[in-house]
């Protein structure tokens, strides 16, 4: 399920990196950017921000570590920045996976009848986590495995495998719940 | 059953409609001077908020016959150079570094968390302090050009007035340095766990 392709390590000047970067991962940046800001045009200026972080992010990219770590850890931060920034406007406060399960509205069921209204609940639910749990949670989304998931972020491998389970059991329940909403 | 769950969150995640959006070379270089000019704008409508006292205390200095005004006014100034001084150094808004890649998420989030905390918390010796000697000087001063005792009312509830909006400023950014102290705490706790 994670994006198998690489960007040639031949490739070398920033434009081209860019473009590279955005070939092969401009789909997960976009799906990233709607998790860290539901307004879709405060959205639109968020993912221009991350593309302009990301080409000159290349500037220094020496290859010390892959090309995908620091697309995601670009794009990660730069979300992480902008939900500081709205920080004093926000009206709820975010939580940690350990207390998203706990909030009454989180359980909602995700096997909704329509596919745009389940993507919304999950949406609703990533938007609730502070900025470390949601890239956990992003990341897993998108098929990163443990180890890839904490070079990104920066926790070691056994701290995101007990958060991957914590966020496994909680989809998985969420899916639950919704299936049996339904019967 | 949790797997075939865990694979339909994926994929429902992943299968979600993207626009494919893609900037040119050109708009990204573009983008960016937005961004930077943004910044620049943002700094320059901060020094401006502290120019426009600065100016009226000048205007009061020049005016004024009576030393000890005058040299509460200088000093109001020389507070307020201070404060913009500290302002450009350490507070002023900025770009985000070109490294951001060669940060874990952890490092960045928790270098960001810092920077608010120092700003906040040092709002008393970089904002506060530089104004309370010209604000001393200038209430002994109005103090001095009125009869007694009104003077000491005067002084006392101008004084009164001053200091309590200076503790309710510190106050405030206190609470908001302690509150992100926490999510510090968090971070480096989380960090740290194995």
């Amino acid at each position: 399920m994670s994006t198998t392709e690489t960007i040639p390590a031949a490739k070398s000047t920033q434009d081209e990196l860019y473009q590279d970067a955005v070939r092969v991962y401009g789909p997960a940046v976009e799906r990233l950017a709607r998790a860290y800001e539901a307004d879709p045009e405060i959205r639109r200026d968020l993912l221009q921000d991350i593309h302009v972080a990301l080409w000159r992010s290349f500037e220094g990219f020496d290859g010390r570590c892959s090309a995908r770590t620091w697309i995601y850890r670009v794009a990660h931060n730069v979300g992480a920045s902008h939900i500081l920034r709205q920080r004093r406007t926000r009206s709820q406060a975010l939580v940690g996976l350990e207390e998203l399960e706990n909030l009454p509205d989180a359980a909602s069921g995700l096997q909704a009848a329509d596919r745009s209204q389940a993507l919304d609940r999950l949406m609703h639910l990533i938007q609730r986590l502070k900025p470390l749990d949601r890239h956990v949670i992003l990341s897993y989304l998108e098929g990163l495995d443990a180890a890839s998931i904490g070079e990104i972020a920066g926790l070691s491998p056994s701290n995101v495998a007990t958060k991957i389970h914590r966020i496994k059991t909680m989809l998985a329940r969420q899916f639950q719940q919704g299936e049996n909403d339904h019967e | 059953m949790n797997e075939l769950h865990n694979n339909q969150s994926q994929q429902l995640w992943q299968s979600q409609p993207v626009e494919g959006i893609q900037m040119s070379a050109e708009a990204i270089r573009k983008r960016a001077g937005k961004f930077e000019r943004t910044i620049l704008w943002r700094n320059r409508r901060e020094y401006v908020g502290a120019l426009i006292p600065a100016v009226l205390f000048a205007f009061s200095f020049v005016r004024t016959h009576d030393i000890l005004f005058r040299i509460a006014f200088g000093t109001l100034i020389a507070g307020l150079a201070l404060m913009v001084f500290h302002l450009h150094h350490k507070g002023s808004a900025r770009t985000l570094p070109g490294t951001l890649g060669a940060s874990t998420c952890v490092q960045f989030f928790r270098g960001e968390l810092e920077r608010q905390r120092d700003l906040v918390a040092n709002v008393w010796p970089w904002y506060l302090a530089p104004l309370v000697p010209g604000f001393v000087l200038y209430t002994a001063a109005y103090g001095r050009a009125l009869p007694y005792p009104v003077n000491l009312g005067g002084m006392a509830l101008l004084d009164g007035i001053v200091a309590a909006v200076f503790f309710f400023i510190w106050k405030l950014n206190q609470r908001a340095a302690g509150s992100l102290q926490r999510l510090i705490d968090e971070l480096y706790a989380t960090e740290n766990s194995r």
